[in-house]
């Protein structure tokens, strides 16, 4: 086998292990207040698998407290600010359910996934997208590399995550 | 053309913070007629000033968490929006925590009272919670000429009253007259006000400046004990192996209604503690039996939890007196055997609010700290734009009551650091109170203060562009005999999210290396070299979105750019937001292991305008909101951290016993091992436990002491709306004693 072969081989492992990593979210209620918190509830998860050219989401959830009504992969400038849809989901037209998808991806759409810049959003019939208060919908979380939780109540040593310390960074990304 | 649009908009916000002058009848003469009437208008006052003012204030200024509800800052978040969303949002959200507890004509009146301050007209249909009209095209945020900020018969009662006498037309007195209120048991105010049992305790021992530098094992005669502020107890009777068994030993019902926050604090058997309605009580600390009790007054402004600007969150001692400063920025000096008033006098030379009726800027709520025989003291809620007043720390004289110097804490034209307003003149330069005393290093005779952000905080309203706004959001180092300032680090230049970094400065010493740690809202642990004010580390403790870069290695904070760029009327994200990060909870500094243990919280925000905000769990916390978070204070090396659903609202204190205590929302106090965070004990309490844990010992007896509360800011507010499962009584503020189990 010639050097060079090798070396190719070398690097679509590390390139291949690069993009194999998976990826975890807690899916939580959107923004609330008194008068949201009486339309929006529930919890889920999901999680998102990736090569580095496509995506598949899978995940659950529970407890809304209308019938859910789509399911949307939204990218956002930055972890916590609100983005646009990019990809929609299956989604189970219940208060409880699944979503799931399987999409090909662009290189910015990967450095984003990378980037914890990928958050899943779903929507249901009382907390909709045109609801007139601040941002919409009604469970919503951001997907980050996955890692290792605790427990409530359960001390993790040394190590915990903290999504601006943990996630790689865009430059990181695009150098991979 | 910049300029003349920002002195245009500061006027527009000068105007609107500055309200309208004498009240009476209104008559509503400016923009198009609204939907709602004068006799709504008139009987929205009253509802307004009595249950809506205490927060919002008389002339919808505003105040720290409550947004203004009049001028630019209200036209930004509601101009586009309807008259019927208005009442929606005031009906399910307000009284803050009493969401729906008033009628709703007292609502639908409400908003035409606000409406009518906002230059809307009356008309002759009146509001109902489907009336819909956009806001901008009946307001335009401007006060009608010739109305009144205040009524005449408003019932607020902003100073205290004299011994004895009752309190006029108190919010008691509302509830048996008929108003609907969340909990109409929830009240305990006193008869009269006065020193309503005089002590007589005998063998009090002075606290004298050595006891400050060097306090008794047994005692906990400060706000974090020590004037390092560490949190820290050199008693080891209860610790790891024991703490298990941990049991009540008494407790005692505090007053109920406003906010408690408090520190109660132990010196030689006695237990001082500051309660709502300013009531200070001295307590057997052994038994719990009651010493004596001053009701200072006044009452609460309205029933139930209160905002953060009714409270204190400690005492002080000093010779044969006991030091409190009130939330509407008294001071009092108390005999502590007898609870006989010493002297008494005003932080803020009584100034009053223009057309206010008495009302008075300035309040007191982080507490004391006494150094060298003098009393200091913090601010907040102090001075407006436009007009001459600024927060300041200041000292008195604790024999007398007579102030020594006053440190005005936004740097003004001239001074160091007064170039970063921008062009502001001096009477737009406000904020940067300090609401948590300070801290104090005897040998290097310094105090260090944080200070809170500037204000206005969002940039666009306060007009002063990019500038780092000094000394806002800083580390102030002063010379506590005149007052002089030595260094300032600020932390977070420009502020704009109601970020404070106003907390505890914990004073620490690696051989001969001193420190200053310290972490404020944007949950970024700060260390500084104390002797110079120099920058040696920082770490986050929590996911921060707000900073587009952080610089681990220069302690450089750069905003994101839609913050720099940030409009009244435009949602921003905020992570953490107001509740930070880290809050009023202190940290504390376990010395023999050299651990720094931090309460931290994790929860965001979308913030429209001047506080409009909902809110949100923080990304990659799985809907926890609370955190406990121990790191090594030599390298910021993270030991030990664990997470749960209810955020902590009490400081945190650890002991020689390796043992460290907190409590929090959903009304657990534990105890945990200082070494791993495991849990080793904990019980569940009347309600909230909030306030600042004490431990001290009696007769070679070792007690732990805190208390349970409501009230307060976002620390209560965030929990309250996202934490729909947690269910508390809305009354149940107590002081708990706990320890070992007798011998046998």
């Amino acid at each position: 086998m010639s050097r060079k072969l090798l070396l190719t081989l070398a690097f679509a492992a590390i390139v291949t292990q690069a993009f194999a990593a998976d990826y975890q979210t807690n899916l939580g209620p959107m923004p609330l207040d008194d008068e949201t918190k009486l339309v929006i509830g529930g919890r889920g998860e999901a999680t998102a698998s990736s090569d580095g050219k496509t995506m598949t989401v899978k995940g659950s959830f529970h407890g809304l407290l209308s019938n859910a009504t789509e399911a949307h992969v939204f990218i956002s400038p930055v972890c916590g600010v609100p983005g646009k849809a990019i990809f929609d989901l299956d989604v189970t037209k219940a208060t409880s359910g699944t979503i799931s998808g399987n999409f090909k991806l662009s290189g910015a759409q990967a450095t984003a996934l990378r980037t914890g810049k990928l958050y899943i959003q779903i929507n249901s019939e009382k907390a909709p997208e045109v609801y007139p208060w601040g941002p919409k919908g009604n469970l919503w979380g951001w997907l980050f590399p996955a890692h290792e939780t605790a427990g409530a109540n359960v001390p993790q040593q040394d190590h915990w995550f903290i999504p601006q310390l943990d996630t790689p960074c865009a430059k990181d990304a695009e150098n991979a | 053309m910049r300029n003349k649009t920002i002195l245009l908009l500061g006027a527009a916000i000068a105007l609107g913070a500055l309200g309208v002058a004498a009240f009476g009848p209104i008559a509503f003469a400016q923009g198009a007629s609204g939907p709602f009437t004068q006799a709504q208008v008139t009987a929205g006052h009253e509802a307004f000033d009595a249950n809506c003012a205490p927060c919002h204030l008389q002339d919808l200024a505003g105040t720290n968490d409550a947004p203004a509800l009049a001028g630019a800052p209200f036209m930004g978040a509601w101009g586009k929006r309807t008259t019927a969303q208005l009442y929606s949002k005031i009906a399910t959200t307000m009284p803050l925590g009493q969401g729906g507890s008033l009628s709703e004509a007292q609502y639908t009146a409400i908003v035409a009272y606000i409406l009518g301050r906002n230059g809307a007209r009356a008309g002759n249909a009146a509001f109902t919670p489907a009336s819909a009209v956009q806001i901008d095209t009946i307001a335009n945020g401007r006060a009608p000429a010739g109305s009144a900020t205040v009524a005449q018969n408003s019932g607020r009662q902003e100073s205290a009253p004299a011994a004895g006498q009752a309190p006029a037309q108190s919010n008691f007195a509302r509830a048996m007259a008929g108003q609907r209120v969340a909990d109409p048991g929830a009240f305990g105010l006193p008869a009269k006000f006065g020193l309503s049992l005089e002590g007589n305790i005998q063998n009090y021992v002075p606290v004298t400046e050595a006891m400050m530098v060097n306090p008794p094992d047994s005692d906990w005669m400060m706000f974090r004990r020590n004037y390092q502020g560490w949190s820290y107890s050199p008693l080891n009777q209860i610790n790891t192996g024991n703490v298990g068994s941990l049991q009540l030993k008494w407790m005692w019902s505090m007053p109920e209604n406003g906010t408690m926050e408090i520190t109660p604090i132990v010196h030689n058997g006695v237990m001082f503690v500051w309660g709502t309605g300013n009531t200070v009580q001295a307590l057997n600390a052994s038994t719990g039996e009651l010493l004596w009790e001053n009701r200072l007054g006044p009452a609460p402004r309205r029933p139930g939890p209160g905002p953060s600007t009714e409270e204190t969150r400690s005492l002080g001692l000093w010779g044969n007196n006991v030091y409190v400063n009130t939330p509407y920025g008294y001071l009092y000096a108390l005999d502590a055997r007898t609870g006989k008033e010493v002297w008494k006098t005003h932080i803020t030379d009584e100034l009053k609010i223009p057309g206010g009726n008495g009302t008075m800027f300035g309040g007191s709520t982080g507490g004391v700290i006494i150094i060298k025989g003098r009393v200091l003291v913090g601010m907040t809620n102090c001075g407006r734009n436009g007009d001459d007043n600024h927060c300041y720390i200041s000292a008195y004289d604790a024999a007398t009551g007579k102030r020594d110097w006053k440190f005005i804490t936004t740097a003004l034209t001239g001074q160091p650091g007064g170039d970063s307003w921008g062009k502001l003149p001096d009477n737009m330069r406000k904020g940067a109170e300090t609401w948590i005393a300070g801290t104090y290093d005897p040998e290097l005779n310094t105090t260090y203060w944080g200070t809170a952000q500037a204000k206005p905080w969002r940039r666009d309203l306060r007009g002063s562009g990019d500038g780092a706004t000094n000394y806002a959001n800083s580390t102030l180092a002063l010379d506590p005999e005149s007052g002089k300032l030595k260094w300032w680090y600020q932390h977070a230049p420009g502020e704009s999210l109601d970020l404070d970094e106003v907390f505890e400065r914990v004073l620490i010493n690696h051989g001969a290396e001193k420190y200053l740690l310290t972490i404020g809202k944007p949950g970024i642990l700060w260390k500084i070299d104390r002797a110079t004010g120099k920058f040696i580390a920082a770490t986050p403790t929590v996911f921060n979105n707000v900073y587009e870069n952080f610089d681990a290695k220069t302690g450089k904070v750069v905003y994101r750019k839609d913050i720099r760029d940030q409009k009244v009327d435009q949602w921003l994200s905020s992570c953490p937001g107001p509740e930070g990060g880290h809050d009023w909870q202190a940290t504390s500094y376990h010395q023999p292991s050299d651990t720094i243990i931090i309460p931290l919280s994790q929860s965001c925000v979308f913030m429209l305008g001047n506080g409009s905000q909902t809110y949100f769990e923080m990304p990659g916390t799985d809907g926890n909101m609370g955190r406990l978070s121990a790191y090594r204070a030599a390298d910021l090396k993270p030991l030990w951290s664990f997470q749960q659903r209810a955020p902590f609202l009490t400081g945190v204190i650890s002991t020689a016993g390796n043992v460290a205590f907190v409590g929090d929302f959903d009304r657990v106090f534990r105890a945990v091992d200082v070494r791993s965070g495991k849990t080793l004990w904990k019980t569940r309490l009347a309600t909230t436990v909030q306030g600042y844990p004490v431990t001290f010992s009696v007769d070679g007896k070792q007690y732990v002491a805190v208390t349970t509360g409501l009230g307060g800011g976002s620390p209560q507010l965030k929990p309250g709306t996202m934490l729909t499962e947690v269910h508390r009584p809305p009354h149940g503020f107590a002081l708990y004693v706990f320890g070992l189990p007798d011998d046998k």
